[in-house]
């Protein structure tokens, strides 16, 4: 009856790519090193940055006489959910057709997502674009949900597969699901412009698709929130008498909570009668408290009360407004000097895409074995996609990462005939 | 509008039933009787019916602060966890609270260790692996934390089982029954493949009764033979005796009858002791065998890491950094076992008030009552007159959380309890 070998046969699995990154970098002693792999704010002295208005939050909050650790409602405090609702719809929502739920940041939501449509949409195909967040794959597929690829990005014009992602919506079965990134798209950079929103979303709209939106860089593509929830706001207005909306909403880059894991799992459900709208969401609340209930129990308090503290307190949203400009005109004016130092080293193809992608990311077009030694001699490290945090730049560095960046391209041009 | 294609699943789902205990929260706070007493929850109150933090975990949140930076808040911690707060709490819980007993799995790398958010995410994450690669059969205790059945249900069980824990007619734990069982159950199914079973370590959620250390003794050595899996959940360890330390001794117990051949899975939480509820910090741990395949842990914790990143990337760090700091400071670890014993020493002495008012003696046996919760065994309709005429609130199961008692209400409470216990 032994069972000693029972576990021998757990087949061990290739590490978290990111979080191997992370591992890697802190093992190399070479003296600079640049880390373009995680997608965290860094400072122009390469640290991380505590935004001012967490600072003031923070000191907000320790010093309230009330404040203690005790059990947040298990679908998360009450004063974060409903902020959270008003910056990604607008001060205006329809309360009546909104469900929100406090999330173990934007994956938490991702997560709340897929058990949701595994429970009550079976059967149903996710779309991811193609390239995506790597996760998002693992996160549907881990609740066994079939999972399928819209074409976005060309790499050979860097510029969006208009035509085939359209195609793919009107062919795909109706009702199927669309995870579509709400603005700063994940690892390309490269957003639709407003009329192809608008023509992305009414072709939805035609085939009763399900939308859900990954919001995790809003305010943080172009320090402006309203303008980075125009493709959320437009696809509420568009499908309000069609389907429902899922939003999974990451506070992680835009106030830089990242490690406390704040998120916000948002669920607009169509316009119908006050009566079955107010039915419908009092029970989809209370399935989506059970599923919360059985992995976490309830969420976070910390991150979520430094956020809560923000969004309520006009001061404080305030000096987050201007922390969100500090940080989005930082990495802009990195995405400039990157390119124009690209320009003046006569690094071999056209580097404008960097200028013109938007958010935390660049999706630079460099293949995995430019990656690999970009790392290997240079000490830059990236994921393999070729996609570089432009956070991870700054005035000392930059130099040395064009530098470097050429001196691959080159040893690889006669390779790549693209470039 | 003839459009609603993508709505009309949506319209189909019908209202799941209010977490039976955090649920009835939200109707207390909605409660406009003056008198009302919410004694529902696990919170610990103090006797101003406060939730205050514990002295030493001020202090620790005080140093998180001071030295912010360099605790890199709000940075991502890795996937399995803050590295300083798992060094400590494998410490405290496989070396401080194991005395010794551990020794040799440490040596030798033969413990998993993740950061969980709190108890529910260590049980959640066991569940999903233990499903995926052990056995779709668990067996949890009648009655168990309500929350259980949700877990395992949730998150891969298929056969959940129920074993005879607690004996209504007399109030008593019902060990043979629990053991004859699980026995012939076993005989009926095939002893080689293991079957999964919880067991609360200490302070039994809800009927606060835990079996004796001899019975336990019994009980670990039959579900060994039966070739059963231990998951042992340890929410309340200190609760017990005020004791930390000696508190855990159904781990010892598990650790000294030898190496568990399917692994022994420990769900841990520091809601409770350190009073950090909402910030969700606990671990799971597993021990393997000592003579499993040298891969066997490194492959049990690549499985482990992509099951918490797809469930939510890693886990928040506030909550940790404080525990680590209660930790990982002598004066600090002193202080905490004081506050532990002094919120142990309060308990009793709600018991020992409600005595003198009630006179249940099975109150005051503390031999076999422990932790946080008294068990009425108040029937349903007891429950709800309770909560109707006089607005105390139980849960459903009549189980009473008593530091929700204090100086102000107590005599209320009891007067409440004295009259409801005679329909």
């Amino acid at each position: 009856m032994s069972q000693i070998t029972i576990f021998n046969d757990v087949p061990q699995l290739p590490p978290d790519a990111l979080f191997d990154i992370k591992k890697r970098l802190s093992q190399d002693t070479r003296p600079l090193k640049v880390d373009l792999g995680i997608g965290a704010y860094r400072d122009n002295s390469g640290k991380p940055w505590v935004l001012p208005s967490v600072q003031s939050a923070e000191e907000k909050l320790k010093k309230d006489p009330n404040y203690n650790h005790e059990y947040l409602p298990i679908t998360g405090l009450p004063t974060f959910t409903s902020g959270a609702a008003r910056i990604i719809f607008g001060e205006d929502y329809d309360q009546e057709r909104t469900i929100s739920i406090q999330s173990i940041s934007g994956t938490g939501a991702l997560h709340i997502a897929a058990k949701f449509i595994e429970k009550f949409l079976p059967n149903k195909t996710v779309y991811l674009s193609n390239p995506t967040w790597p996760n998002h794959k693992a996160i549907f597929e881990g609740q066994n949900l079939k999972t399928a690829e819209y074409p976005y990005w060309d790499a050979a014009t860097k510029s969006l597969q208009l035509n085939e992602f359209i195609q793919t919506i009107e062919t795909a079965p109706e009702g199927s699901i669309f995870l579509l990134h709400a603005c700063a798209h994940n690892p390309t950079g490269l957003d639709p412009n407003k009329e192809q929103w608008s023509q992305i979303l009414d072709t939805i709209s035609k085939k009763n698709h399900i939308v859900l939106f990954d919001s995790a860089y809003q305010g943080f593509a172009t320090g402006d929130l309203d303008r980075d929830a125009f493709a959320v706001r437009l696809g509420l207005a568009k499908l309000q008498n069609v389907a429902p909306v899922v939003v999974c909403q990451s506070f992680a880059k835009n106030v830089g909570m990242y490690g406390e894991r704040v998120g916000c799992f948002h669920l607009v459900i169509p316009n119908q009668s006050s009566e079955i709208n107010k039915k419908v969401k009092t029970a989809l609340n209370s399935q989506l408290a059970k599923i919360v209930r059985s992995e976490v129990s309830n969420p976070p308090a910390y991150g979520s009360k430094i956020v809560a503290t923000i969004l309520n307190d006009p001061e404080l949203t305030k000096q987050w407004h201007t922390d969100m400009i500090t940080m989005s005109s930082r990495i802009s004016e990195m995405r400039h000097k990157l390119r124009d130092h690209l320009v003046e080293l006569g690094t071999p193809g056209n580097w404008d895409h960097i200028v013109n992608q938007c958010g935390m990311f660049s999706f630079t077009a460099l293949t995995p074995e430019m990656v690999q030694r970009l790392e290997q001699y240079h000490a830059i490290y990236m994921v393999s996609s070729g996609r570089a945090s432009i956070a991870g730049l700054n005035e000392g560095n930059v130099l040395h990462v064009a530098k470097a960046i050429d001196e691959v391209v080159r040893h690889f041009a006669t390779n790549n005939p693209k470039l | 509008m003839t459009r609603f294609k993508s709505t009309s699943l949506l319209n189909k789902i019908e209202s799941a039933p209010p977490d039976r205990i955090l649920g009835l929260t939200d109707i207390f706070n909605k409660d406009a009787n003056p008198k009302k007493v919410n004694l529902t929850v696990g919170i610990y109150k103090d006797n101003f019916g406060k939730v205050a933090t514990f002295p030493s975990v001020k202090r620790a949140q005080d140093l998180v602060n001071k030295n912010y930076q360099s605790f890199q808040s709000l940075t991502y911690l890795p996937i399995n966890g803050n590295q300083d707060y798992s060094k400590n709490v494998l410490d405290f819980i496989w070396n401080d609270s194991c005395q010794g007993l551990a020794h040799n799995y440490l040596l030798n790398d033969k413990i998993n260790f993740v950061q969980t958010l709190s108890g529910t995410g260590a049980v959640a994450l066991a569940a999903k692996f233990l499903s995926k690669f052990i056995s779709k059969t668990i067996w949890v205790p009648n009655y168990s934390w309500s929350n259980h059945l949700n877990i395992f249900k949730e998150n891969g069980f298929q056969y959940i089982k129920p074993y005879n824990y607690y004996d209504d007619s007399n109030g008593t734990i019902s060990v043979d029954e629990w053991l004859s069982n699980l026995k012939l159950n076993r005989s009926q199914t095939d002893i080689t493949s293991p079957q999964c079973i919880l067991l609360h370590a200490c302070c039994h959620n809800p009927t606060g009764i835990d079996p004796t250390k001899e019975q336990w003794k019994t009980i670990i050595n039959t579900i060994y033979e039966l070739n059963m899996v231990p998951i042992i959940d340890m929410a309340y360890q200190g609760l017990e005796s005020g004791n930390l330390i000696d508190d855990a001794y159904l781990l010892r117990t598990c650790l000294s009858k030898g190496d568990w051949p399917n692994g022994l899975y420990l769900c841990q939480s520091f809601a409770k002791n350190m009073g950090l509820y909402g910030e969700r910090v606990g671990s799971l741990s597993i021990v393997t065998p000592l003579n499993s395949n040298s891969n066997t842990n490194l492959n049990i914790d690549s499985q482990l890491k992509p099951i918490i990143r797809s469930f939510y990337s890693s886990p928040p760090g506030y909550g940790s950094h404080v525990a680590n700091q209660v930790l990982l400071n002598k004066d600090l670890k002193l202080q905490w076992f004081n506050d532990v014993q002094n919120m142990v020493n309060r308990l009793k002495i709600i018991r020992l008030n409600l005595f003198n008012n009630l006179k249940w003696h099975d109150l005051i046996d503390f031999e076999r009552q422990h932790g946080m919760f008294y068990f009425t065994r108040f029937t349903l309709k007891q429950v709800h007159h309770l909560r109707n005429k006089y607005a105390i609130y139980l849960t459903d199961d009549g189980r009473l959380s008593l530091s929700g008692i204090n100086d102000s209400n107590i005599d209320y409470v009891s007067e409440a309890l004295y009259e409801v216990a005679k329909l």
